[in-house]
């Protein structure tokens, strides 16, 4: 029998990733938009002096070559090191980045848990205690990591002018309440749970649907247990959720550099799009589609928004 | 007039929401490390103040009147019109172009200020706030927050930080569109890809498709002019013929030699296309090409048809339905002369229109191969084509990178290879190559010459890459010893030239410029009299 906990964290975890997936769909359904890559672009097989296919002539008949290993590796230098700040805002990089490692390691550590449970119901015990060290390392480090690094990021928020002035009250609010999560949840592990024994054992009720027992809660644990699944459902729906942003901006348009070629999907899209219809006010749009608007100008007036 | 100036401040009525002191621009090398070495700054007309927008930094980049409200009703209008314009930017089908790129720049900045120190112009002010990357992209963004979102709407400025949307905010934001020059040096530097220089883009559309507003030197003078005239300068199909006997006269004056140019010779495997400009204020550049082309047995033309001649589309620059009307008009051509491809010269700005953003503008017929001119030089230069002669360029000389033909479109290397094979005391500026310094000339600074905007962009917009020349000459810095800046690209030769004259760097540092294919022919072993002069 579940309990009404359970079902909460089931639901959190549920909307977490619904909302996530609904906007992957937003931006990947979007119509496909003008280019508008910027150098280096790591999959260029020239990548090291930032050049491109532009380099040769006659490139369409020119046979692409992409670098993809030299793509991955710039992807993962971003989102584990995030190389950029590193290079180019080196003190706030020594918050930015412990708090993303303790944030990356603390998802592992939730993976593991999940693991772990997956192989004590499946019965393959023997890899149980591989799974508790990992467990015992990823959480322990990645609560630390992400703690200091939380407190760190809300410190420079607020103290310094040009971070604070560019900060609405939400993303103020953002920090305080991820930083909440992670006290409550350093607080219980020191306390309450140093061998993640009562985490296990949860992660193991919830992947067993019940069967196996739900383990007592200390109420600092459970008031934890609570901000986090609040936290789950609050992230997909906030700028936390950057991590899309992040795939998208470098994927489909930094790094987007699909040429148009006659025939080419990317050709048909374009046609698609040239049919849709302008709507905007200046006198020198005469609200037809695209494909008519580029074809016939409207010249002949030139007028501007008087009040 | 407050010095610190908060994001909110944008809609704060008052006379000028910041003054640029000299004093306070970022410091020049020698010799302009001491004060009197550059020209003073000035005032605002008086006048100027009644119709144009003064009020963010007293310079004028929108040379059209922008009245003020005289009522409230006429204020709610204005706000009204705006948060149309604001829609349609967000709108799946006015705005396909770069809606994915502009929602997601909107909607993801973590605002680390990562970006700041990658801005020329920031760091040439001073760090005057108002031209912090962030600062209009984030006014812009609490505007839509604040005013289309459901989140805003409800939560007020909790979710959209504080912003007031009033004839001064748009009239500032207009005009603060035009402080950032499209370099997108912010972009490369963000760990998440905001792009600062895409919402710039983006609101300079707002501006041109919904209200008609933008400067006369892209627009009626521009991108008007150039589909009705035939060319951004007015040039007309007559009168391009006529220059291009006067440029064949020149060249058989200068080089002995007997060139025929061709021109709407149909079946050429070449439509080659100059940006205008150059016909008029540097006839040497398209006599290079055509030297280097007839003598290395190019198959190639130029089109004396409308529009077919000038290869600028500062559609690019602000508006999109503009740039989809020049490059149709740019590929038109090319297919009625049949020729298998278009080769832009030395144009940033219409490298990366034509051959980048526009290509998915067009489609079936109108869909025709578009490249640079870069590569065909590397490989006339590299297949030794020409007889060269690198000790007739023995002079120093360093290269610009046109941010629109290097960091947004990838073409690097061709022209310095040529560089290093042609010119002995070729030496880089720093940072150069995709991580260079735009010419403070981009986005159509170069060409807008109104008012007092000229005194921003020699003061502020060039003064960075002014401090990459001076610095990259230092060793030689003596005015006797003639040094070149070699500059691919027309409206960066403007603003170049511009710079050179308003700081005297000519007179006072022998400094002079020009473009690579006058390098080229410099260093023909065949031509007795230097092609460049510098005098």
């Amino acid at each position: 029998m579940l309990t009404p906990l359970q079902i909460s964290s089931y639901l959190a975890f549920a909307i977490f990733v619904v909302v996530v997936v609904w906007k992957f769909v937003k931006y990947a359904t979007m119509p496909i938009h003008l280019r508008w890559e910027l150098y280096p672009v790591p999959h260029e097989p020239e990548h090291e002096h930032g050049g491109s296919f532009f380099e040769h002539q006659n490139i369409w008949q020119l046979e692409r070559k992409h670098d993809k290993l030299n793509e991955l590796k710039e992807m993962f230098e971003e989102m584990l090191f995030i190389k950029r700040m590193f290079q180019n805002k080196r003190d706030l990089w020594y918050v930015s980045w412990p708090f993303h490692a303790g944030v990356y390691l603390i998802l592992v550590w939730l993976a593991l848990l999940f693991i772990r449970a997956v192989l004590v119901i499946a019965g393959i015990h023997s890899l149980v205690p591989i799974a508790d060290a990992l467990i015992m390392i990823a959480g322990a480090i990645g609560v630390i990591a992400a703690t200091f690094g939380c407190l760190g990021l809300l410190i420079k928020r607020v103290g310094s002018w040009e971070l604070r002035e560019y900060s609405a009250g939400v993303e103020i609010f953002n920090l305080f309440f991820v930083l909440a999560v992670l006290l409550t949840g350093l607080f219980a592990w020191i306390k309450f749970d140093p061998n993640f024994n009562i985490a296990k054992e949860y992660m193991l009720s919830l992947v067993s649907f019940g069967s196996q027992p739900m383990p007592e809660l200390p109420k600092p644990i459970l008031v934890h247990l609570i901000l986090l699944e609040l936290l789950f459902i609050y992230i997909p729906f906030t700028k936390i959720a950057h991590y899309v942003g992040k795939y998208y901006t470098f994927h489909t348009v930094l790094w987007e550099d699909a040429i148009n070629k006659p025939g080419s999907e990317v050709e048909r899209k374009v046609k698609r799009c040239l049919q849709f219809r302008v709507s905007w006010s200046a006198p020198h749009i005469a609200g037809r589609t695209w494909a008519e608007e580029a074809a016939n100008p409207k010249l002949d007036v030139i007028e501007r928004w008087k009040p | 007039m407050s010095e610190e100036v908060r994001i909110k401040d944008i809609g704060k009525p008052s006379k000028q929401l910041i003054k640029l002191r000299l004093e306070d621009l970022m410091k020049l090398p020698p010799p302009y490390d001491k004060p009197g070495e550059e020209p003073e700054m000035t005032e605002p007309k008086e006048e100027w103040r009644e119709r144009y927008i003064t009020e963010l930094d007293g310079y004028i980049a929108i040379d059209v009147p922008f009245e003020k409200p005289k009522t409230k009703e006429e204020e709610q209008r204005l706000i009204q019109r705006f948060l149309e314009g604001l829609k349609k930017l967000l709108d799946k089908e006015n705005n396909w172009t770069f809606l994915q790129p502009l929602l997601l720049s909107l909607e993801f900045c973590a605002k680390c200020q990562t970006c700041n120190d990658a801005c020329p112009i920031y760091l040439s002010s001073g760090k005057k706030e108002i031209y912090r990357p962030t600062y209009r992209s984030e006014v812009l963004r609490r505007i839509w927050k604040r005013y289309l979102t459901p989140a805003g709407k409800v939560f007020g400025k909790f979710v959209s930080g504080d912003i007031e949307l009033n004839w001064y905010t748009i009239a500032r934001l207009a005009e603060l569109a035009y402080r950032c020059t499209l370099c997108r040096r912010c972009t490369q530097v963000c760990p998440i890809g905001v792009d600062n220089g895409l919402i710039a883009h983006e609101i300079r559309k707002l501006f041109s498709q919904e209200m008609g507003v933008a400067p006369k030197a892209l627009h009626e003078l521009g991108t008007v002019q150039h589909l009705r005239v035939g060319s951004s300068t007015a040039l007309t199909p007559e009168g391009f013929k006529d220059i291009i006997e006067f440029i064949e006269d020149d060249i058989k004056e200068r080089t002995g030699k007997n060139i025929k140019i061709p021109v709407d010779e149909k079946g050429a495997d070449i439509l080659l296309i100059h940006n205008a400009g150059e016909y008029l204020s540097w006839p040497e550049n398209p006599a290079a090409f055509a030297i280097i082309f007839e003598e290395a047995g190019i198959s190639w033309t130029l089109s004396s048809e409308l529009v077919g001649y000038d290869a600028v589309n500062y559609g690019v620059w602000y508006d999109d339905v503009q740039l989809a009307r020049i490059a149709m008009k740019h590929v038109e051509v090319a297919r009625k002369l049949d020729v298998n491809r278009i080769v832009v010269g030395e144009c940033g700005h219409a490298h990366k229109a034509l051959c980048v953003v526009a290509d998915r503008v067009l489609a079936d017929e109108y869909n025709i191969p578009r490249e640079s001119c870069m590569p065909i030089l590397w490989d006339i230069v590299r297949k030794k084509k020409l007889n060269l002669d690198p000790e007739k360029n023995n002079f120093p000389v360093t290269l610009h990178d046109p941010c629109n033909m290097v960091r947004l479109m990838g073409v690097v290397e061709p022209q310095r290879k040529i560089l290093r094979e042609i010119c002995p005391q070729f030496r880089e500026m720093e940072p150069h190559g995709v991580y260079n310094y735009c010419c403070g000339g981009g986005s159509g600074f170069a060409i807008m010459q109104s008012m007092n905007f000229p005194e921003w962009r020699n003061k502020v917009a060039t003064r960075m890459k002014f401090k990459q020349i001076l610095t990259a000459f230092q060793d030689c810095i003596d005015p006797s010893i003639k040094k070149y800046v070699c500059a691919p690209c027309s409206n960066c030769k403007g603003a170049i030239r511009d710079m050179l004259d308003h700081y005297q760097a000519t007179m006072k540092c022998g400094i002079y410029y020009g473009g690579l294919v006058e390098l080229i022919v410099n260093a023909m072993v065949d031509i007795e009299e230097p092609f460049i002069e510098m005098f």
